[in-house]
C-alpha cells in the first residue's frame, strides 16, 4: 500500500534525533532559512541541507527560494498520513472495487 | 464510482463508502462477496469464513509493531444477494498510523440496477478519529503531540 509507505518514510524522516530537531524548529517559526537553522545546530550546513532534502521528500516541509535563500516551512498536514486507518482503507477499498469488476467480467460467460 | 471518505454517522466515527454499478446479476456479485477463493482474490486469504451469521474468521495481512496483523472479523448479517455484514478488528494500541487499534464494521449492500445491473455500496464504518484531531496538524503545533508519541517507535526505522 503506498500510504503504508509514504508513514514509513515520514517515521523515516523523523527517525534521526538531528533531523527531528531541525523539523521541530521548522515547525515553531514560520519560515526559516538553511544558514539560521545550520546557526547553533552544531552540526555543518551541508548536513543540514541533507536532513532538509529528506523531510522535504517526506513531504514534512515545504521550500520558497527568493533571491540567494530558500526559505523552509512545516507542510501544514505533513504528519496526516500519521493520523490513523482511514487514509489506509480509503484507498484500500477503492483498489478492491478495480479487482471486483475484473473478476466479474472473468466469470460472467 | 463514488466514494465518499468523510461520510459519517454522526458520532465520534466515521465511515468510507465506495459504490459501484456493476453490469452483473446479483447473484454473482454475491459470490465475488462470498466465495473463499474469489475473496482471496479481492482481499486476501480468509480463513474461516462462512456466509453464516456467526462465523468468525480471520485475514493476515502485514504486521505493524506490536500488532501481528492479524485481522478478527465476525459475520454479523447475512441477506443472500442483498447485504453482508462482518466486524473487522485488528491493531495495537502501541501503534500509530497503519497497525493502530481498529475496531470497525464492514456493510455490503446489493440493489438492483437498471438492465440487470448490481449496484455495489460498501461501507468500512466505526473509524474513530485520533483522539485530538489537531494533533496531526502542523500549524496548530501538533507535532509537540505526534513527534514525543511517535519517539520510541522510531527505533525501528533507523
Amino acid at each position: 500500500m503506498i500510504q503504508d509507505e509514504h508513514v514509513n518514510t515520514i517515521m523515516r524522516a523523523l527517525a534521526d534525533p538531528t533531523r527531528r530537531k531541525v523539523y521541530e524548529r521548522i515547525a515553531t517559526t514560520e519560515e526559516i532559512t538553511v544558514a539560521e537553522l545550520t546557526r547553533g545546530s552544531g552540526v555543518t550546513q551541508g548536513a543540514v541541507s541533507q536532513h532538509l532534502k529528506t523531510l522535504r521528500l517526506a513531504g514534512l516541509v515545504a521550500e520558497r527560494p527568493e533571491g540567494r535563500n530558500v526559505y523552509y516551512r512545516a507542510e501544514p498536514q505533513g504528519l496526516a498520513p500519521l493520523a490513523g486507518w482511514m487514509s489506509h482503507y480509503d484507498a484500500f477499498w477503492r483498489e478492491r472495487f478495480g479487482k471486483i469488476r475484473d473478476i466479474l467480467k472473468e466469470i460472467d460467460t | 464510482m463514488t466514494d465518499t471518505a468523510a461520510a459519517n454517522t454522526g458520532s465520534q466515527t466515521r465511515s468510507i463508502v465506495v459504490e459501484e454499478v456493476f453490469p452483473h446479476a446479483p447473484e454473482l456479485v454475491w459470490k465475488v462477496l462470498t466465495d473463499g477463493e474469489l475473496i482471496t482474490r479481492v482481499l486476501m486469504p480468509p480463513s474461516g469464513f462462512a456466509p453464516v451469521p456467526g462465523t468468525q474468521f480471520t485475514f493476515r495481512t502485514k504486521p505493524a509493531g506490536r500488532w501481528d496483523g492479524t485481522i478478527q472479523c465476525q459475520v454479523l448479517e447475512v441477506v443472500p444477494c442483498e447485504k453482508l455484514v462482518y466486524s473487522w478488528k485488528g491493531g495495537h494500541a502501541d501503534n500509530i498510523g497503519y497497525g493502530s487499534l481498529l475496531d470497525t464494521i464492514v456493510t455490503w449492500s446489493l440493489s438492483p440496477a437498471a438492465d440487470g445491473a448490481t449496484r455495489l455500496r460498501l461501507e468500512h464504518g466505526g473509524f474513530e478519529l485520533p483522539r485530538n484531531e489537531t494533533a496531526f496538524t502542523t500549524m496548530s503545533g501538533g507535532w509537540k503531540t505526534v513527534v514525543p508519541r511517535i519517539a520510541p517507535l522510531l527505533d525501528e526505522f533507523d
